[in-house]
């Protein structure tokens, strides 16, 4: 009887003050969907680095005139060094080669460019990819070598981008998540404020704390569980409009987002959505009843 | 006990040593300001003394918790000048609200209910709204909801405020009726009828300090 008179009256509680409600829902709805689409950017950027990272080469072209002294004495040098897992030589054809698959839907860049025109190269791959600054500061001095391109750095600055857009969807989850707090804390003291005559019988009369404060809390809690429900609503949107819609084109550069990483987003969303409602409606409610 | 509130001048209650014995039948009186709202408040547990003790019930309740007030307050019946009803509640619903929130169910507040209307003169009427009900009728729900738990204590402060003098013998009448049962009963009045009437114990305050203390006492 006690769990369905505290369930009623929450439902009351939402339902007389409406329009308070709604807002309260949907303020907390998109600061959820805001975390919930860092969350799954954060996730993104870790699996595409592992995936990036594995692929990566860092290359070593060396001089055209170089000797082959000087390029057996590089050999050397990178089959003992310990940052480096694995050596491939390319020769000016196999470059030439490389070259013409690369570029064979542009014809005129392919006419323009002669075998012999290509540099020689060395590519290697690092055990720790991220160690690139220390090979590159080692080898561009070496004789007979002409420059060093890593490829990570060109990675790193769509990475940067994408880390860019998850501290902007952080923020604005955190500016979101102040304004659904403030309504939180609102819509308890009007709540209270209408119910002032049954709290003050209740306390008279001896009901426990829990008993006074669970309805408040409980109303709180819901609405942050239902914004919780729709911002996975706006996720799975999310994914299928833009992931799976607009950005498809770009599904070899992005790591795919799956269904199992949308719903996992949910149990965070919702403990976080009704965790933030519960201790800010009891904080509001000790201000407010002094039970 | 002495009670000095924050910025007040002079101590609330200075120095005042009260015993009451259960089953009696008790008027504090005094003007405005004397102290007499202290002494209820500190029955409640709802201000405690700077100096002394307050035992209720053989237990010293000075330095309670205030997670185990609820449950205390449980021992205690209150009746108010105002009332203090739930307007959109029927005389019925409002008795058995007081049950319902301590965790009694519906079928002892069926059981129970009926009886203490019936017991305050309410029979007929437990489906009327508050302001289908007169000043009296209000009141006596008010006492029903207070008794309705079986409450060591009645603490009734001006119950007959707002009413007239015929009502107000009414609810007297009432009260001593609940007396009887064994319950204790604490009064705070400012009406002379009734204490000169009722012939009881009188406890005069005046700025803090009891300056009578008579049994079967009149208003003075």
């Amino acid at each position: 009887m006690r769990m369905k008179y505290v369930m009623s009256e929450v439902l009351v509680g939402l339902w007389r003050n409406v329009t308070m409600t709604i807002a309260m829902i949907i303020t907390m709805a998109v600061s959820l969907t805001m975390l919930g689409a860092s969350g799954l950017i954060y996730t993104k950027v870790a699996d595409m680095k592992q995936l990036y990272f594995e692929n990566i080469e860092v290359s070593i072209f060396l001089d055209a005139e170089v000797t082959e002294e000087q390029r057996s004495a590089i050999a050397t040098q990178l089959d003992s060094d310990p940052l480096i897992s694995q050596v491939t030589y390319v020769n000016k054809d196999e470059a030439f080669q490389r070259f013409q698959e690369m570029f064979r839907d542009s014809p005129d860049l392919l006419s323009a460019v002669k075998a012999d025109q290509l540099p020689e190269s060395y590519r290697l791959k690092l055990v720790n990819p991220e160690e690139y600054k220390t090979i590159s500061d080692q080898y561009t001095a070496v004789e007979g070598v002409d420059q060093v391109v890593d490829q990570s750095q060109v990675l790193d600055k769509i990475f940067n981008l994408f880390t860019a857009g998850q501290n902007i969807a952080l923020v604005a989850a955190i500016a979101m998540a102040v304004a659904a707090l403030l309504l939180v804390a609102n819509t308890i003291q009007v709540a209270a404020y209408s119910k002032r005559r049954e709290v003050a019988v209740m306390k008279l009369v001896g009901a426990s704390n829990w008993f006074i404060q669970a309805p408040f809390v409980l109303e709180a809690v819901v609405a942050g569980l239902i914004g919780s429900v729709l911002g996975l609503g706006a996720l799975i949107a999310l994914k299928i409009f833009l992931f799976d819609g607009a950005l498809s084109a770009l599904q070899g550069l992005f790591a795919p987002v799956s269904w199992g990483e949308v719903f996992l987003t949910f149990p965070v969303m919702a403990g976080v959505g009704g965790l933030i409602s519960a201790v800010t409606a009891w904080v509001t409610l000790r201000f407010y009843l002094r039970v | 006990m002495t009670k000095t509130y924050p910025k007040a001048s002079r101590p609330s209650l200075d120095n005042v040593s009260v015993s009451i014995d259960k089953g009696e039948f008790v008027f504090f009186i005094g003007p405005s300001g004397s102290g007499k709202s202290t002494i209820v408040k500190m029955l409640l547990h709802e201000v405690v003394p700077n100096k002394g003790r307050v035992v209720v019930n053989g237990k010293d309740v000075t330095s309670m918790r205030s997670w185990k007030r609820p449950h205390f307050r449980r021992s205690i019946g209150c009746v108010f000048q105002d009332f203090r009803l739930l307007p959109n509640r029927t005389a019925y619903e409002n008795v058995a609200f007081a049950l319902e929130v301590i965790g009694k169910t519906k079928a002892v507040a069926r059981r129970v209910v009926p009886e203490v209307l019936e017991l305050v003169g309410l029979g007929g009427k437990e489906h009327r709204y508050p302001h289908e009900l007169s000043g009296g009728e209000q009141q006596r729900v008010a006492v029903a909801r207070a008794f309705v738990n079986r409450p060591l204590i009645l603490l009734a402060d001006e119950p007959t405020g707002n009413l007239d003098p015929d009502t107000s013998i009414e609810i007297m009448r009432l009260l001593d009726r609940i007396n009887r049962t064994g319950t204790t009963v604490v009064m705070v009045t400012h009406d002379s009828n009734i204490v000169n009437q009722m012939r009881r114990r009188v406890i005069e305050i005046e700025s803090g300090r009891i300056v009578r203390d008579q049994a079967r006492g009149v208003y003075g």
